[in-house]
């Protein structure tokens, strides 16, 4: 059976049940999650949801991608999507 | 743990627990055993917190030492008779208790907000890691040491490529230890300390038997896999190369050295989480009209570990339920927490860093100390410069230090000892003038805030005229 993926950038990211994106993104080693709006480059940093670095994009929401469970077809993006 | 997903939601319990890590389970597992009504909110969508997260379904859990595996076993053992009891809700984040006593949490689940008013407000929020700002922390690659290893925890799995560790203390020799079991052995551990050559304050630990075996079996697991732990060095920077990360540090002797490494995870201590939280009830605790009383255990009160969190959580929630169905005064567990804190207070002498600590003088002026604004060691000190005698709270309004998304949960303390060391203040700048109280303590939608407000339970709802909400 194929895994579920969601959508980051240009890339199917594949996601085992009850994983988080930030988890999921790690696996695929994707380190970078672009940059937020002040310019700072936002990745994974704390993985308690209290330094706020590895906001994404979640449906057009802001969220933290390490608090966030993957679900299938998700579209996760990059907070500024210019400087992705 | 099965998932507990009540067609109806009680708004009006007597007992709202913040936080499923071992502290709010405890305080959940007592007050449950009373009889009284629980509900817990976690963020994540499994209880355990950091400490105890748990593998995602079909992943073995990460071993633990086994003091922490015996403490674990307990908690789940015991939660779990008095799982029918306790009402939890996942995937929900606690945004603030408002003006008119009702805690607000938000369910992103359903992407409702949930005004909660109960009898009392337990707040089991755990801690943050310290984490000193050098040159290239906020890089893509870098990651606090209890986030990679939570991360580890999670998935059963470590980070692809090579991994340094470095900062201060023993959370380091545990990450280091998992990474090996995992078959991916850290390049080195950079340890600003050296316990060795601090015998005085590592003998005093011999009286907490079960954190020298954890300490024993992590240091022999690194020693069979022989990997350096560099201890007395001094970490300068992280600057990104083709890809990599080179992390540079001056080893013991002061002589400068580095690494190639794909991932740096840093950690310089834990603190308590507990920025913006409502202030906790003091004395002979009775609860004003209409507000909950506030109470705080674990780490978020004090971060002495796992261990302590489970003696003060037990109880805290013992003492609130005599409090909650007799009226007698809620005690804080202090007589419980004594021979933790004594452990940590040598804990932190022994890993005390070797070299001067001087941060301003250290730091390069272009250096990060606040990510969310992006402010600099050069803004700090321009703004000192300018305005001798600046206050912690100017720093935060006129500067924005500690002002942005993560409330100063890891910027805050490092702001109030540069702001300390360069205006040559012999008090101590306190980290809460920097971050005080906040309401809300995350962004909540208005349109979702609002029509929450509107179904909230008033004042003076008890648990017998449940309003229900579906």
């Amino acid at each position: 059976m194929t895994p579920a993926t969601f959508r980051w950038m240009s890339q199917d990211v594949p996601f085992r049940p009850g994983e988080t994106i930030a988890a999921a993104l790690s696996a695929a080693g994707v380190v970078s999650y672009g940059r937020d709006q002040a310019g700072a480059p936002s990745r994974y940093f704390c993985g308690v949801g209290a330094c706020q670095c590895c906001l994404v994009n979640v449906d057009g929401r802001p969220i933290e991608a390490c608090l966030t469970l993957a679900r299938p077809g998700l579209s996760v993006t990059p907070l500024e999507l210019d400087h992705a | 743990m099965p998932d507990i997903t009540p067609d109806t939601l009680n708004l009006t319990p007597d007992v709202l627990i913040i936080g499923g890590g071992p502290a709010g389970m405890s305080v959940a597992i007592e007050c449950a055993r009373a009889g009284l009504v629980v509900t817990l909110v976690e963020q994540r969508p499994r209880l355990g917190g950091a400490i105890f997260r748990q593998p995602v379904n079909g992943v073995a859990p990460l071993a633990l030492a086994a003091g922490p595996e015996r403490l674990k076993a307990r908690l789940f053992k015991d939660f779990a008779a008095q799982v029918a009891r306790i009402h939890c809700v996942y995937g929900a984040l606690f945004a603030g208790l408002d003006a008119d006593g009702l805690a607000i949490v938000e369910d992103r689940q359903t992407s409702r907000v949930l005004p909660f008013r109960p009898r009392a407000l337990v707040l089991a929020t755990g801690a943050v890691e310290a984490v000193l700002p050098r040159p290239g922390w906020t890089l893509p690659g870098v990651t606090t040491a209890g986030g990679l290893q939570v991360l580890m925890k999670e998935t059963g799995r470590a980070p692809q490529g090579r991994v340094v560790l470095a900062g201060s203390g023993p959370l380091l020799l545990a990450l280091a230890a998992q990474l090996i079991r995992l078959g991916r052995p850290p390049l080195a551990v950079l340890e600003a300390g050296d316990p060795i050559r601090r015998p005085g304050a590592s003998l005093a630990l011999l009286a907490h038997p079960s954190l020298v075996s954890e300490a024993a079996s992590y240091l022999a697991t690194i020693a069979l896999a022989r990997v350096p732990w560099h201890r007395g060095a001094q970490f300068e920077r992280i600057d990104p190369c083709d890809q990599a990360l080179i992390v540079t540090w001056r080893d013991h002797k002061g002589h400068l050295a580095s690494l190639a490494a794909d991932h740096v995870s840093l950690h310089d201590g834990l603190a308590p989480n507990n920025f913006g939280l409502p202030a906790e009830a003091r004395g002979g605790v009775k609860s004003s009209a209409g507000n909950p009383l506030v109470i705080r255990v674990g780490d978020c009160r004090e971060a002495l570990g796992a261990a302590a969190a489970v003696a003060g959580g037990e109880a805290t929630g013992r003492n609130l339920a005599a409090h909650l169905l007799t009226g007698g005064e809620v005690i804080a567990a202090e007589a419980t927490l004594a021979r933790h804190r004594s452990a940590q207070h040598h804990i932190a002498r022994a890993f005390a860093p070797r070299r001067g600590q001087e941060l301003a003088t250290q730091l390069p002026d272009d250096t990060v100390i606040c990510r969310c604004e992006g402010r600099t060691l050069a803004d700090l000190k321009k703004l000192v410069a300018e305005s001798p005698g600046l206050s912690a709270r100017e720093l935060k309004l006129n500067g924005r230090f500690a002002m942005g998304a993560c409330q100063g949960r890891f910027c805050a303390s490092n702001a109030a000892r540069l702001l300390g060391e360069l205006s040559h203040s012999a008090d101590q700048v306190p980290v809460s003038a920097l971050t005080g109280q906040r309401w809300p303590l995350r962004p909540v939608s208005i349109a979702a805030l609002a029509a929450a407000v509107a179904d909230a339970p008033q004042p003076g709802s008890s648990t017998k005229d449940d309003k229900d909400i579906r």
